[in-house]
């Protein structure tokens, strides 16, 4: 016998047939003991508690002296010159593009080869292998940090190389993750049909499914970069003279002074930070390459 | 000559495994081993560590009140930023859950993008905000409730203030994620059946978004235990957590067997959290 949600004697009230992918009509709900209004009151001031921290250092970077002025009336770009006439900051920040970058590739091409493999050939293993990959994030990065520190006073390895071998470390988790999620929408056909008309395996991979999956690797590698671009943990003990990344130089900095020259770098970071998130929403959503 | 897809590709495959196994195990797994067995080295201030056998630098940490504090104050700091995360989380987690408009994705948009900048970034927001001549010093002198600016910085509480801002995005998505995944009919069904709505929601969401939670805790309180850099700038001397100790039991005392012995805790505690985790979301699934 059919029944229909739509005819069944229990609705009070028919409910629209649904286009695909449209959700029922909400009964009115209210959350826990609070009303509609308090509810909403609670969520806006959730928001401003999340984004004012950092709406109020783009504010402070504007400052025209030594306190932290939050009008716009006599704003000033004088921070901003002192950033760009310090050494030790522009070239932490250039320190850390480069490193970010280098990280960031190497973490999408060896992440694109982990993927690849885990989801087409590990088969009844594949749940497994897929946490193994994920052992950087389930250890503290300070560990790892100081592990790296460690390895160098018994291999003779170079500190910029702990640094980026660190930094790929951290970042593996997420491309893995990232590129696994793109390598599911993929036909497995496709790939069947060129390698039954002759391609070699490694073709197959480079030629058909890389191109099919580029936006989500494009999405991986803007993501280590951002996460290695913050990311001070790891920095904190494998920096060394002339290899300090921008979060490392902005924390020592700040354990003993405070000057609105910091608010000014970091307004400049934030801002690189938040253009490239936009750019991985428009490709592949924000949510999918975190995989939160 | 036709090829058979189902062909055998154990050597394709281990050639595409191997860049990561060997990165991970000489890299990760050897290092962090032999950390680890460093806490169980004799200290010397000469060549920072001795190697041999000893638990002294187990038992100092567990008989020493100083470190014994150390941990009981991480430990505590992590519960509470974990449950007030959760509590903010979930309200936010379910507003956007429950969205059906266009909004929803700018909205989830602001939640991620203060995750992207860093952690040195929202520590600092939290500095210039509360700082003497802060945002907030600058309200309440406005506003009457003091007449000078208040040390708001250096306190537990500002710590914990700023971690739960830096946590709250780890925790909003999982639970989005379980609230997203539920039913739709569900609760229209308890309710078409007589439950009323704080009924349906205690009885049909809150347990069916479990996964999430405890996903979302787990992550947030091993994150929070292993915080360095928030307390360090914000508690000062007054608060101390377990990843500060380490940090500067290695770089200011260069007493690296017991900076390993506290991090072997730490990854212990991180271990039992996490399988805590395991064994919660296998019963629900």
């Amino acid at each position: 016998m059919h029944t229909d949600i739509e005819t069944s004697p229990l609705r009070r009230e028919p409910v629209a047939p649904q286009a695909v992918g449209q959700l029922p009509v909400e009964p009115k709900i209210d959350l826990l003991p609070l009303g509609r209004r308090a509810y909403s009151v609670l969520i806006t001031l959730l928001y401003i508690f999340l984004l004012l921290p950092i709406l109020i250092i783009v504010f402070a970077s504007f400052s025209p002296d030594q306190r932290n002025t939050y009008a716009l009336s006599n704003a000033s770009l004088h921070w901003y010159r002192e950033f760009f006439a310090s050494n030790n900051f522009t070239s932490a920040f250039q320190f850390s593009l480069w490193l970010a970058l280098v990280a960031a590739v190497l973490a999408t091409i060896i992440g694109f080869i982990t993927a690849y493999g885990i989801v087409r050939f590990t088969g009844r293993g594949r749940n497994l292998a897929q946490s193994l990959v994920m052992l950087p994030m389930m250890v503290p990065h300070i560990l790892i940090s100081l592990s790296l520190l460690l390895l160098l006073t018994v291999l003779p390895l170079m500190e910029l190389s702990a640094l980026i071998i660190g930094h790929v470390l951290i970042c593996l988790p997420f491309t893995i993750a990232g590129i696994i999620a793109s390598l599911e929408g993929v036909d497995p056909d496709l790939e069947a049909a060129a390698w039954t008309l002759g391609a070699p395996r490694w073709r197959v991979m480079v030629e058909v499914t890389l191109p099919l999956i580029a936006p989500g690797v494009l999405s991986a590698l803007i993501f280590a970069f951002i996460i290695s671009f913050g990311d001070v943990y790891i920095a904190l003990f494998l920096s060394g003279p002339g290899v300090t990344t921008l979060p490392v130089e902005i924390f020592s900095y700040i354990q003993w002074e405070s000057s609105p020259v910091i608010a000014a770098i970091t307004t400049l970071q934030i801002v690189l930070i938040v253009l490239f998130g936009l750019f991985v929403e428009r490709l592949v959503g924000l949510r999918t390459a975190m995989r939160l | 000559m036709i090829r058979d897809p189902e062909a055998r590709t154990g050597a394709f495959a281990s050639i595409l495994l191997s860049p990561i196994t060997v990165l991970y195990l000489l890299f990760l797994l050897a290092p962090i081993s032999y950390f680890l067995a460093v806490s169980f080295f004799k200290y010397s201030p000469a060549e920072l560590f001795i190697p041999g056998f000893t638990t002294e630098n187990y038992s100092r940490l567990l008989f020493d009140s100083y470190y014994r504090n150390v941990i009981y104050s991480t430990f505590r700091i992590a519960a509470v930023v974990t449950v007030i995360s959760l509590v903010f989380a979930y309200a936010l987690a379910y507003f956007l859950a429950r969205m059906t408009s266009g909004w929803r994705s700018l909205l989830m948009f602001l939640i991620v993008a203060p995750l992207m900048t860093g952690i040195i970034v929202r520590t600092y927001g939290w500095i210039v905000l509360l700082g003497s001549d802060g945002l907030i010093n600058r309200l309440m002198m406005l506003v009457g409730l003091i007449a000078a600016p208040v040390e708001l910085l250096h306190r537990e509480g500002t710590v914990i203030v700023a971690l739960v801002h830096i946590m709250l995005p780890y925790m909003v998505f999982p639970i989005f994620s379980s609230l997203t995944s539920q039913d739709r009919h569900l609760v229209p069904a308890a309710s078409t059946l007589g439950a009323r709505p704080l009924r349906a929601f205690l009885e049909v969401t809150l347990p069916l978004s479990r996964s999430g939670i405890v996903m979302g805790s787990a992550l947030v309180f091993t994150l929070t235990a292993g915080s360095v850099v928030t307390p360090q700038l914000l508690g000062g001397r007054d608060v101390t957590m377990m990843g500060q100790t380490i940090y500067n039991l290695v770089l200011s005392t260069f007493n690296w067997p017991l900076g390993a012995a506290v991090a072997a805790l730490l990854v212990l505690t991180q271990f039992l959290v996490i399988s805590l985790y395991f064994r919660k979301t296998r019963g629900a699934h």
